[in-house]
C-alpha cells in the first residue's frame, strides 16, 4: 500500500493503480463529475497533479507521494510549484515500423509485419506511450512520465481503436457514470462498484445530488443505482490520422471502420470541457451558422481541452439531424495527447550568443558586454568618451573579431568577384585592398567590406558582423550558379582580428617589432610579425585615424593583445568599445549597414553612387540600378549638425511640422562640443534645415571630421 | 450555457444561387473581403456585391491568427494606417452591436540587448510622432506590468526595456468576420460560401468577372481579397506579385487562471504571449523560413517557442499545449501589404497581409471600398503595387525583424 494526497487527503492506492483509479477505490470522482471514459479520451478525470494543471489521472501512475488537487470549482486553475528545475529528458528513437495502438488490431498489424521480416515497435498506451501527434518526416512525438521522445520512422500503422460515445442529457455532469470500457478497468482494479444499472439509447436523464442516484429512461421509469454504465457505442479514435493528411499513415482495425453516429441530441451538456448544451447549439443554428466549423467557432463546442473527442459524434449528429447532411469530422491538430511546456520544450536549445577569443579580456578589463550581429561585443570599458579620445589622439585596440573573412581562390575568381561587386575587381593589385558594398538583385545595399587581393587568383573579402552570417551562403550560391571554379573559405571563426588605431598606433607597432618599412600604407595589406605574432595586416580606417587591422590565428588573439596592450601602455593605450566606435565613425561619415540603411537603400540613397561602376558588364543588382537610375527618388540620407545635446536616435526628422524621417545614428562629438547626425529626408524638395525634437538641426556635408581623409594616411 | 457562445449575431444568408451580374464580385470571405463589401454598401449605398468564398466565411487566415490589433510600426505611413484601423476596431462593436470581445491590453515589446533597445526606442519615438501612444518603459515598469516575467531572461536574456504601446488589443477573430458578415448581408450584399472561383472572365486585357461551379458571374470590379493563394488568382489576370507565401505557427494551451494582463512580444527571442478571455495563453513566433501553402504545423516549432516563452515566463512550463495552428501568410517583398490597383482594369487586390492582416481588417476595407467608390483613398496610395516598379518600397525597418 502506498499513498497519495488527494486534495489534501491521504488516501490508499495499490500498485499499478492510476489517480483516476485510486480517487475510484477511495469513493472519489477523480475530478468534479462527469462520464469517465479511462482511455485518456475525455477531460472529465483532469486535476492538478504537481503543479500541473489538467493531468488526465486515468493516463498518471498513482507515484507514491504524488499531490493532485481538484480544479477549482467555477473557475479555471493555476500551475503551482516550483518552475524552474523542470527538467524533461528527451529521447531520440528511430524504427522502421512503429504502430500505434497495442489492442487486437494493433497486435495483429504487428504481427503480420514481424511476419514479412520488419522491425516493428509497438506504441502503447497501457504501457505508458501517449501519442501526442503524427508530424511530417514521418515523426512521431511520444509523452512518457518519464520523459518526451522524438520517434523518426519509415512506416506508420494507426490501430487506436474507436473511443466510447459518451452520454448527453440532463444530469451528465454528475459522479457515478461510466462508458463499459471504463467499468471494466475499474472492476478489474478490485473497486466494487456497488448497485450498477447499465443502460444504452434508452437513456433519458441522471438524477440525484452530485452523483447519480436514479437513472430515467426513456419510457419515464427510473432505476436506482450507485453507479451507470452507457453503452452507445463508439466511434473511431482517428484524431491521429485527420491531423496528419499529408503524411502517410495505414490505418487498421475500428480507427478505420465507419461507425453510426449517436442519435441526435436532445437536452443536457454536449461538450462537457465549456458546458456547452443542445439548447446552445440550436441558438447559433438558429441565428445561420449552419457549417461544422461555424456551429464550432460560434459555440465552441470541440475548443475544450478535450478537443471534440468526447462532442464530435454529438455535434456531427446534430448538424446531420439539422441540416440532412451528415458532415465530416472537423480537422485535428496537435496535442492529440497533452504535453506541458516545458515537456515540448526538451531538448531545445536557444542559439548561444557567440564570444570571441578575447572575451575573457574584455571582462578582465572591466567591459560592459553586449549583444550584436549573433555575438557578445564589449559596448565600453566604462567610459566612452575616454575611449574616443585615446583613438583620435593616441591609441587604441578594438576587437573586430567578429568581422567576416572569407579567403576565395581558384581561376575564376576575378570574374566572379567582378560579378558579385559593383566596383572593379581586376586593377586591384596584389598587396592592395578596395572599400566595397554588395548589393542583392534588386540594386539595394546588403553589406560593405574590403577586398584584399593575395595573389593572382586569391583574394580575402570581409564583411560586416552582422552580414558574415550569410556572406559564405551568399558568395557560394552565386559562384555556383554561373559554375565558375572558386574556392571558398571562411575563416570568420578561425581568425581573429585586432584594430591598432589612433595617430600613435604607427608608433605602437614599431615597438611591436614592425619597422616603419614593413608597416603597409593606406589600403595595403602585408603578412608580418607583429610582437613575434603573424599576422596579416591590412592598412584601412573606420574610426577616421590611421588604423591597422591584425588578422590572425585564434589561438594567438590573446598573447596578441595582451603584448600590445603592454608595450602600449606607455603611450597611455586604450581599448575602445563599440559605443566609442560608433561616434568615431558617424563623424567621419561612414553607415552601418543595417542601421543606417534601410531594406531597400540604394547606392544613391546613401551617397555612394561612387562605390558603383555601371559601366561594368555585368554585377549583381546591375539592371535594377540602371532601371532605377532614371526614376525620381525621393529618399536620401543626409549628414545633419545641432546644438545641444544629441537627440535620441530614432528620433523623427520633421519639415515645416510634417514628418519626413528619422535619425540613425547620433553622437555628441566630444571633438566638435555639439551633435552629430545621420538620417533620412524622404521628401523632396530636401531641406537644409530640419527640425528634430524639437529643435533645429542643419544639413551638413559629410564626413564631419577630417574631410580630406589625410588622418587615416598618417 | 458558457458565456462565450455567441448569441448577438445572425447571419441573415440570401436564397439562391448567384446573380450572372454584380458590380462587384469580392473573392475571398474573410475579414478583408466581408469588410470592404460591408463599408462599400453601409458607406457608399454599393450593394449589389458579391462575396465568394470557397469554403466556409474567415475558413482562412481570419480564423488562423492570434488576435493582436496594434499600430507600433515603424515608418510614418503604416502607423497612420494601422492606428486609423484600431481606432476602427475601438468602435467597432458600437457600430455594428456584435461583441467581438475587444480587450485593450496593451503590447510590450521587449528588448534584450543595446541594439533592440535601440530598435524599440525607434518604435516609440516614430509612433508618438505619427498619433500611436507608444513609450519607452524601463524593466521596472515592465514588472509591474506584468509580474509572471523573468526579468532575468533565464540569464540569457535579460530584458533592459520594452516599448510599451498602449492602445494594443486583442479581439476575437471569428466574431470580427462575422460583424462585418452580418452588416453586409443585412445590407443586401449576397455571401456565397463553398463557391470557389476557378478562374477570371477576360475581355481583352480587363477583367470583367469571375468563373465558379455555379456559372460564370460578371463584375464591373474584381477585388481579390483572397489569402494564401492570391498569387494563382493574380496570375489569372497577368500581375505579377513580390509575394512569397510562408506559414506561420501558433498555440493555445489549456485555460488557467493566471492573470496575464498585457500582450507581450521579444524582439530578440522573437516570440509573442496574450492570454485569451477563456484563460487560454496564446503563443506565437516568426513563420517558417521556408515558403509553403500548408496548414499543417511542426514539432519543431512548438518545441522551439515554448522553450522560448519558457524562458521570459516561468510559469508557462507547466502549462499543457492544447491545440496549434497554422496560418498562410502572403509575405510581401518590402513586408507591408499591397492595396488597391493592378493595372489590370477591372481588378484590384488587397493582399501582401504577412502576418499583419487582422489588425487592418477595419481600415483596409473602408479604404479599399472608398477607392472603388471614390476612385481615391489616401491611407493605403503608398501601399499599391505600383510602388515596387517606382522604387517606392514601404520597408518599414521596424517589422522586418519582427516580421
Amino acid at each position: 500500500m502506498s499513498r497519495v494526497v488527494y486534495d489534501g487527503t491521504p488516501i490508499e492506492c495499490e500498485p499499478g493503480d492510476s489517480l483516476a483509479i485510486a480517487a475510484l477505490r477511495a469513493g472519489q470522482h477523480p475530478a468534479r463529475g462527469g462520464t469517465l471514459c479511462l482511455a485518456g479520451d475525455c477531460g472529465n478525470c483532469s486535476a492538478i497533479v504537481d503543479g500541473t494543471p489538467w493531468v488526465r489521472t486515468c493516463q498518471t501512475e498513482a507515484r507514491p507521494g504524488a499531490v493532485v488537487q481538484r480544479h477549482p470549482n467555477g473557475s479555471h486553475p493555476s500551475p503551482g510549484g516550483p518552475e524552474h528545475h523542470t527538467q524533461v529528458t528527451v529521447r531520440h528513437r528511430s524504427a522502421d515500423h512503429v504502430v500505434i495502438g497495442n489492442g487486437d488490431s494493433g497486435a495483429a498489424a504487428a504481427a503480420a509485419l514481424r511476419s514479412e521480416g520488419h522491425d516493428v515497435l509497438v506504441l502503447d498506451e497501457a504501457a505508458g506511450d501517449e501519442v501526442v501527434g503524427v508530424f511530417d518526416g514521418p515523426s512521431i512525438i511520444v509523452r512518457r512520465n518519464d520523459g518526451i521522445e522524438h520517434f523518426h520512422v519509415h512506416h506508420i500503422t494507426l490501430a487506436t481503436g474507436a473511443a466510447e460515445v459518451h452520454p448527453v442529457c440532463p444530469g451528465n455532469l454528475m459522479a457515478g457514470i461510466f462508458t463499459p470500457k471504463a467499468a471494466a478497468k475499474v472492476r478489474a482494479a478490485g473497486v466494487d462498484l456497488g448497485n450498477v444499472v447499465t443502460v444504452g439509447a434508452e437513456l433519458k436523464a441522471f438524477h440525484g445530488e452530485g452523483r447519480v442516484s436514479e437513472v430515467e429512461l426513456a419510457d419515464g421509469s427510473r432505476v436506482s443505482c450507485d453507479n451507470v454504465i452507457v453503452n452507445l457505442g463508439s466511434a473511431p479514435r482517428d484524431v491521429l490520422a485527420r491531423m496528419a493528411p499529408l503524411v502517410p499513415v495505414q490505418i487498421v482495425g475500428p480507427a478505420a471502420e465507419a461507425h453510426a453516429l449517436p442519435a441526435a441530441p436532445q437536452e443536457g451538456v454536449l461538450c462537457p470541457c465549456g458546458k456547452i448544451t443542445v439548447e446552445d447549439l440550436d441558438g447559433v443554428w438558429n441565428k445561420g451558422f449552419h457549417d461544422l466549423e461555424l456551429v464550432k467557432r460560434s459555440s465552441l463546442c470541440g475548443t475544450g481541452t478535450c478537443q471534440g473527442a468526447v462532442c464530435m459524434p454529438h455535434l456531427r449528429s446534430f448538424v446531420a439531424d439539422r441540416s440532412g447532411v451528415e458532415p465530416k469530422p472537423f480537422t485535428a491538430r496537435p496535442a492529440a495527447r497533452q504535453v506541458s511546456m516545458a515537456e515540448a520544450a526538451a531538448g531545445y536549445h536557444i542559439d548561444t550568443f557567440r564570444r570571441t577569443p578575447l572575451h575573457g579580456e574584455h571582462t578582465k578589463l572591466g567591459a560592459t558586454l553586449d549583444k550584436f550581429g549573433g555575438w557578445f561585443r564589449p559596448w565600453n570599458y566604462g567610459d566612452a568618451v575616454s575611449e574616443y579620445w585615446a583613438v583620435r589622439e593616441g591609441v587604441s585596440l578594438g576587437d573586430v573579431s567578429t568581422l567576416g573573412k572569407m579567403m576565395v581562390s581558384g581561376p575564376d575568381v576575378v570574374e566572379a568577384l567582378e560579378r558579385l561587386y559593383p566596383n572593379h575587381v581586376h586593377d586591384i593589385k596584389v598587396g592592395r585592398s578596395r572599400y566595397v558594398i554588395n548589393l542583392n538583385e534588386r540594386g539595394h545595399v546588403l553589406d560593405d567590406g574590403m577586398i584584399c587581393r593575395e595573389g593572382d587568383t586569391r583574394f580575402l573579402l570581409t564583411f560586416t558582423s552582422g552580414g558574415a552570417s550569410t556572406a559564405e551562403m551568399w558568395v557560394r550560391d552565386w559562384v555556383e550558379t554561373w559554375g565558375l571554379k572558386v574556392h571558398v573559405l571562411d575563416r570568420t571563426v578561425s581568425h581573429g582580428a585586432i584594430n591598432v588605431t589612433g595617430p600613435l598606433a604607427g608608433e605602437l607597432l614599431r615597438r611591436a617589432g614592425v619597422n616603419d618599412d614593413d608597416r603597409p600604407k593606406f589600403l595595403q595589406h602585408r603578412h608580418i610579425d607583429v610582437a613575434g605574432i603573424p599576422c596579416h595586416v591590412m592598412r584601412l580606417s573606420f574610426t577616421g585615424e590611421a588604423s591597422f587591422e591584425l588578422h590572425h590565428q585564434i589561438d594567438q588573439s590573446v598573447e596578441l593583445w595582451q603584448a600590445l596592450m603592454e608595450l602600449g601602455a606607455p603611450l597611455g593605450i586604450k581599448p575602445h568599445g563599440l559605443q566609442a566606435l560608433f561616434g568615431l565613425r558617424l563623424e567621419k561619415g561612414h553607415v552601418i549597414v543595417g542601421q543606417d540603411t534601410e531594406l531597400d537603400s540604394t547606392p544613391r540613397r546613401i551617397n555612394m553612387d561612387w562605390a558603383v561602376k555601371l559601366e561594368k558588364d555585368a554585377f549583381v543588382g546591375r539592371d535594377a540600378l540602371i532601371r532605377t537610375a532614371s526614376l525620381p527618388d525621393e529618399r536620401r540620407l543626409f549628414g545633419f549638425t545641432m546644438d545641444g545635446p544629441a537627440p535620441l536616435e530614432g528620433s523623427v526628422i520633421r519639415v515645416n511640422g510634417d514628418v519626413v524621417g528619422h535619425v540613425t545614428s547620433s553622437w555628441d562629438s566630444p571633438m566638435y562640443g555639439h551633435a552629430v547626425l545621420m538620417g533620412w529626408q524622404k521628401r523632396l524638395p530636401h531641406a537644409d534645415v530640419v527640425e528634430i525634437d524639437g529643435r533645429e538641426a542643419r544639413v551638413s556635408a559629410v564626413p564631419f571630421y577630417d574631410k580630406e581623409g589625410a588622418r587615416a594616411r598618417m | 450555457m458558457n458565456e462565450f457562445v455567441e448569441t448577438l449575431l445572425d447571419l441573415p444568408w440570401q436564397v439562391g444561387d448567384p446573380k450572372p451580374a454584380y458590380d462587384v464580385v469580392i473573392i475571398g470571405a474573410g475579414g478583408h473581403g466581408l469588410s470592404t463589401a460591408y463599408y462599400l454598401a453601409t458607406r457608399h449605398g454599393i450593394t449589389n456585391v458579391c462575396v465568394l468564398d470557397s469554403n466556409f466565411i474567415g475558413s482562412g487566415n481570419s480564423g488562423r491568427n492570434t488576435t493582436i490589433i496594434r499600430s507600433n510600426y515603424g515608418i510614418p505611413e503604416s502607423v497612420a494606417f494601422y492606428q486609423h484601423s484600431l481606432e476602427m476596431y475601438q468602435q467597432l462593436e458600437a457600430e455594428t452591436g456584435c461583441w467581438i470581445m475587444h480587450s485593450q491590453k496593451g503590447q510590450i515589446w521587449l528588448a534584450h540587448s543595446v541594439s533592440t533597445a535601440r530598435t524599440e526606442q525607434t518604435r516609440a519615438l516614430m509612433n508618438q510622432a505619427m498619433g500611436a501612444k507608444t513609450d519607452y518603459i524601463g524593466p521596472d515598469e515592465i514588472k509591474r506590468l506584468c509580474p509572471q516575467i523573468d526579468l532575468s531572461g533565464g540569464g540569457r536574456y535579460p530584458v533592459h526595456g520594452a516599448s510599451y504601446h498602449h492602445e494594443g488589443a486583442t479581439a476575437r477573430h471569428d466574431r470580427v468576420v462575422w460583424a462585418y458578415a452580418q452588416g453586409a448581408l443585412r445590407a443586401g450584399v449576397h455571401v456565397y460560401q463553398h463557391t470557389p472561383v476557378t478562374g477570371l472572365l477576360m475581355d481583352g486585357d480587363r477583367v470583367t468577372g469571375v468563373q465558379t461551379p455555379k456559372g460564370n458571374i460578371s463584375a464591373g470590379t474584381v477585388i481579390s481579397a483572397v489569402g494564401g493563394n492570391v498569387t494563382t488568382v493574380s496570375n489569372w489576370a497577368g500581375v505579377r506579385l513580390p509575394i512569397r507565401t510562408h506559414a506561420l505557427q501558433a498555440f493555445v494551451t489549456n485555460a488557467h487562471a493566471q492573470e496575464f494582463d498585457p500582450i507581450i512580444s521579444s524582439n530578440d527571442l522573437v516570440f509573442y504571449v496574450s492570454q485569451t478571455p477563456r484563460g487560454q495563453m496564446l503563443i506565437g513566433a516568426e513563420y517558417d523560413r521556408f515558403a509553403s501553402y500548408r496548414q499543417a504545423t511542426s514539432f519543431a516549432y512548438l518545441q522551439a517557442c515554448s522553450k522560448k516563452s519558457i524562458t521570459m515566463f516561468p510559469f508557462l512550463a507547466k502549462l499543457r499545449i492544447m491545440r496549434s495552428w497554422t496560418g498562410i501568410c502572403d509575405v510581401s517583398t518590402d513586408f507591408s501589404p499591397i492595396m488597391g490597383e493592378t493595372g489590370v482594369p477591372g481588378f484590384m487586390i488587397s493582399t501582401g497581409w504577412g502576418t499583419w492582416g487582422f489588425k487592418a481588417i477595419p481600415a483596409g476595407g473602408e479604404q479599399l471600398a472608398q477607392l472603388v467608390a471614390t476612385g481615391s483613398a489616401p491611407l493605403i496610395e503608398p501601399f499599391g503595387l505600383d510602388r515596387f516598379a517606382k522604387e517606392a518600397a514601404m520597408a518599414d525597418p521596424s517589422s522586418a525583424g519582427t516580421r
